[in-house]
């Protein structure tokens, strides 16, 4: 049984081939069914592997794939508690995406197409999680990147679909260049690339201490870009151009969560250097709260969730940069599982509102779609971290883990994006459901294809928390057999825990009053300081500064090679092929067929030759 | 140089040739250039009676002025013989022409009156149509068989390229 | 009479008949002045067997094979013309471009 867990990230590729090779001949029907399928199979399998993994413990198999001198490069499958937990996440909200697709989908022209770009992406990344050996998950790294590509791009014939897919593609890439280079480096000063083999030598302690805090960072530059962490996020607000169960695919299990993903599994790594640990926390914090702010004064439903997903990604991060590895996976798994349903609910949404993503034009939702509304509800109070919702245990998790590691002033951030996260959740809620709209919603059903993902996630939601609360089981779990994490478990101090439900309820009844009650004027804020409003509505004009650094010299610069290209090099080709053309010419004209030419031509050559032979006896 | 009558022969003989090749080059309807041709040969096996050699001189003019001058006339009575030798459309090509063997003779007569030839002159009076034809029939006598079959080959080969193709 | 006269006599009938080859637009002149320019260097050959070092009657042998091989050539030629005229309907050398690749 469980020599065959590599089956599981099987049945996505092979749904991947059978539904492009079908793309013409399938009806969305059968894609549908084909790619979901694919996607249960797969779960159902994973599943399976945590039974047998809760049995028999750890799976280890490689295989010989590549030897160059004396290093051997050996792929394989590695199963142990992360993986397991990583491929039930991505397997089931892969299947819940797919089925909803069929709905959200209907009408257009490729969805074959479409479920194989999502069952490729699902193979890719559940190829990444299975991953024993750096460069193996870096292949697979890539392959979600392209995947990325592939379905942000998905409605390529519109232009901000194609620049957001490739603004994806190469905005990653940056990060993707330091993992690169931080596999060479591992490479070099480790000699091997499986990561049992690079934490062993990291215990013997065979790396420098310098060596490692370079290798550190640069796997998490790779970590930054993938999870869109600052300055490397602006991809991610952007993707939303892509269908909404991509958004949800890719914010909530696949893409995203590969960075995290790649910062818990390097662990060891990151802990035997605390300047690592240090950056990841920081960035993380300050990610979090940067991305709540801008979060704050959006008004396209979609990107106020995906800065929301930045600011939970950054969550993440200062919790595993704190120390606390469980909490940063069990933030990973329940804002997997929340977010999923706060986009396939934001889906539905849209579908209701014909299309429209604007808040301001929407509202009024609760009394026509009151299914939506509750989904949605859950979904905010679990990400605003209200019990006994997921999002509240995870969420404590972390500050505990940030107050436990004394880092007080990224609890203190921490804290204060609990409260953004709060505010800015339930002002979509309010802004959405509450008031009324210039669109007339009455009368539009929501597909149950749609509604019926969207009830398990909700009901993930409410109880995905209890795998560790009460009884610290997935810590436990998590921790089994890897003495290197080591981490502060069941330290709760009870006030943290009241502080920060206090902090979150005061968002949202800060939200209630702004947006539904309209007891606070909405531009309280804005009038005295139109800086900070335009300032966040223009998200921090990262992008705009991204541009004057980065853009426009590498432009210029390409502008001054481009003419030199022209004009010199291209001049000297029009030369040197010239030369040849110009004496073809020549000789070509004697070559015109005529005996009596041929005959001059060696006359002459003859007197010529004459000539050369005896020029100095001749005249001498 | 004393002037005999050997230098009168030449003098006169060389000037028709030279004279006849000259009116070949520039004469302008066809028919007149193989005369011009024909007269060039007779003088030509004059300078050979010169020369002693007054079998050659008769095979000259069996061969050339009768034989070859007709087969020529005949060549140009089955083309299209009322041709004429239009102006040249190639000025570059005959003045190269002209260049490059004004040249070669230039370079040719600079050589021959330079180089060191002798005044040794042979045993004339040995000379001999008996003596030629035993030198043909007896030392060169496989040259001589070869050459006649080459003419044989040759007859055939002429009747074969201008006879008219037969229609499959 | 000193042997450069003839040698002289034959080099400028010789070059006659090479301009003539290499200008005459008319094939049948051509081969006109392809046999002026055998026979130019049969006195050559025949002045060489009168005077000089090892002079002897068998030169004239020599020029007798020539005199054959040139009856020859004029045979052939002739013949070469007369077909070509046929296909191409014109005797002018610079219609015969054939060889042109």
């Amino acid at each position: 049984m469980i020599e065959n867990i590599w089956a599981i990230p099987l049945f996505p590729l092979i749904a991947f081939v059978l539904l492009l090779a079908g793309r013409n001949v399938f009806q969305a029907k059968t894609a549908t069914w084909v790619g979901s399928l694919s996607a249960f199979l797969s779960f159902l399998g994973s599943v399976a592997a945590l039974w047998v993994q809760l049995s028999e413990g750890n799976h280890l198999s490689l295989f010989p794939w590549l030897s160059f001198g004396e290093t051997t490069i050996r792929f394989g499958i590695e199963l142990n508690q992360l993986n397991v937990l990583m491929m039930i996440l991505v397997s089931l909200i892969s299947f819940l995406v797919q089925v909803y697709s069929h709905s959200y989908m209907k009408g257009d022209q490729r969805v074959p197409i479409f479920h194989a770009y999502l069952s490729l992406f699902t193979f890719s990344m559940l190829g990444l999680v299975l991953s024993p050996n750096l460069l193996q998950l870096y292949i697979f790294w890539e392959l979600v990147g392209v995947c990325s590509f592939l379905l942000i791009g998905y409605w390529y014939f519109k232009p901000e679909a194609k620049r957001a897919a490739q603004k994806a593609f190469i905005v990653t890439r940056i990060g993707d260049v330091g993992l690169l280079i931080a596999v060479i480096l591992t490479l070099l000063y480790v000699g091997n690339l499986e990561l049992t083999t690079i934490f062993a030598s990291l215990d013997a302690g065979e790396i420098p201490p310098g060596m490692v805090t370079l290798i550190a960072l640069l796997v998490f530059v790779g970590a930054v870009g993938k999870s869109g962490q600052f300055p490397l996020h602006t991809w991610l607000p952007d993707a939303m151009e892509g269908p909404t169960p991509v958004s949800a695919l890719i914010h909530a299990a696949t893409m995203v969560a590969a960075g995290v993903f790649l910062v818990a599994r390097m662990f060891p790594l990151f802990q035997s250097s605390s300047v690592a640990m240090d950056t990841v926390a920081w960035t993380g914090a300050f990610t979090a709260i940067f991305a709540a702010g801008i979060g704050l004064v959006q008004y396209d439903i979609k990107r106020v969730l995906a800065y929301s997903t930045i600011s939970q990604l950054g969550y993440m991060m200062f919790a595993l940069g704190a120390g606390g590895y469980v909490a940063g996976i069990f933030h990973l798994m329940t804002h997997g599982v929340f977010k999923a349903l706060l986009f396939l609910v934001a889906g539905a949404i849209i579908i209701v509102f014909n299309h429209e993503q604007d808040l301001r034009r929407m509202g009024g939702l609760w009394k026509t779609h009151p299914t939506l509304g509750w989904f949605f509800v859950i979904g905010c109070l679990s990400i605003a971290g209200i019990p006994p919702f997921s999002g509240f245990f995870s969420k404590e998790e972390v500050l505990l883990a940030a107050f436990a590691d004394g880092r007080m002033g990224i609890f203190i951030l921490g804290i204060v994006t609990a409260f953004l996260t709060a505010f800015y959740m339930f002002r979509l809620f309010f802004l959405a459901f509450w008031g009324k709209s210039s669109i007339e919603t009455r009368g539009k059903t929501v597909a149950s294809t749609m509604i019926w993902p969207m009830g398990v996630l909700a009901l993930l939601s409410i109880l995905a928390g209890f795998v560790e609360v009460p009884g610290h089981h997935l810590s436990f779990w998590l921790r089994e057999g890897s003495d290197t994490i080591s981490g502060k478990v069941g330290e709760a101090s009870i006030w943290v825990a009241f502080f920060s439900i206090a902090v979150s309820l005061a968002g949202i009844i800060l939200a209630w009053a702004v947006y539904a009650n309209k007891s606070i004027p909405r531009d309280l804020l804005q009038k005295p300081f139109p800086w900070l409003y335009s300032f966040l509505h223009r998200k921090c004009y990262v992008d705009e500064m991204q541009r004057a650094i980065v853009v426009e010299p590498y432009r210029m610069l390409g502008f001054l090679l481009s003419a030199f290209d022209r004009y010199i090099v291209q001049g000297i080709v029009h030369l040197v092929a010239g030369i040849p053309r110009f004496a073809g010419a020549i000789v070509t004209r004697l070559q015109n067929g005529q005996a009596q030419t041929y005959a001059l031509v060696s006359v002459i050559g003859l007197v010529l030759l004459i000539i050369g032979l005896t020029a100095g006896r001749l005249f001498g | 140089m004393q002037i005999n009558g050997e230098f009168i022969a030449f003098f006169v003989l060389s000037i028709f040739a030279i004279g006849g090749a000259v009116l070949l080059m520039n004469l302008v309807r066809v028919v007149h250039m193989a005369l011009a041709l024909a007269f060039t040969l007779l003088s030509i096996a004059g300078i050979y009676l010169l020369l002693n050699a007054e079998f050659l001189a008769v095979v000259q003019v069996l061969i050339y002025t009768g034989g070859v001058s007709i087969l020529m006339l005949f060549g140009i009575m089955l083309t299209r013989h009322r041709d004429q030798e239009g102006d040249s459309v190639r000025p570059w090509h005959n003045l190269l022409s002209f260049l490059g063997v004004g040249s070669f003779l230039g370079i040719v007569i600079h050589t021959i009156y330079n180089a060191p030839l002798t005044e040794i002159t042979a045993e004339v009076g040995t000379f001999s149509t008996a003596w030629l034809g035993e030198a043909v029939f007896k030392q060169y006598v496989i040259p001589f068989e070869a050459v006649s079959v080459l003419l044989l080959i040759a007859l055939v080969g002429a009747v074969i390229l201008a006879r008219k193709e037969s229609k499959p | 009479m000193p042997i450069t006269s003839y040698l002289a006599l034959s080099a400028i009938l010789f070059s006659l008949g090479l301009y003539g080859v290499l200008t005459k637009r008319n094939a049948v002149v051509v081969l006109f002045c392809i046999e002026l320019m055998l026979n130019a260097a049969n006195i050559n050959l025949v002045a060489f067997s009168k005077y000089g070092l090892y002079a002897n009657q068998t030169g004239h042998v020599f020029t007798l094979f020539t005199i054959t091989v040139a009856a020859a050539e004029a045979a052939v030629g002739i013949a070469i013309l007369i077909a070509l005229y046929r296909n191409r309907n014109s005797v002018k050398a610079d219609h015969y471009n054939m060889m042109k690749g």
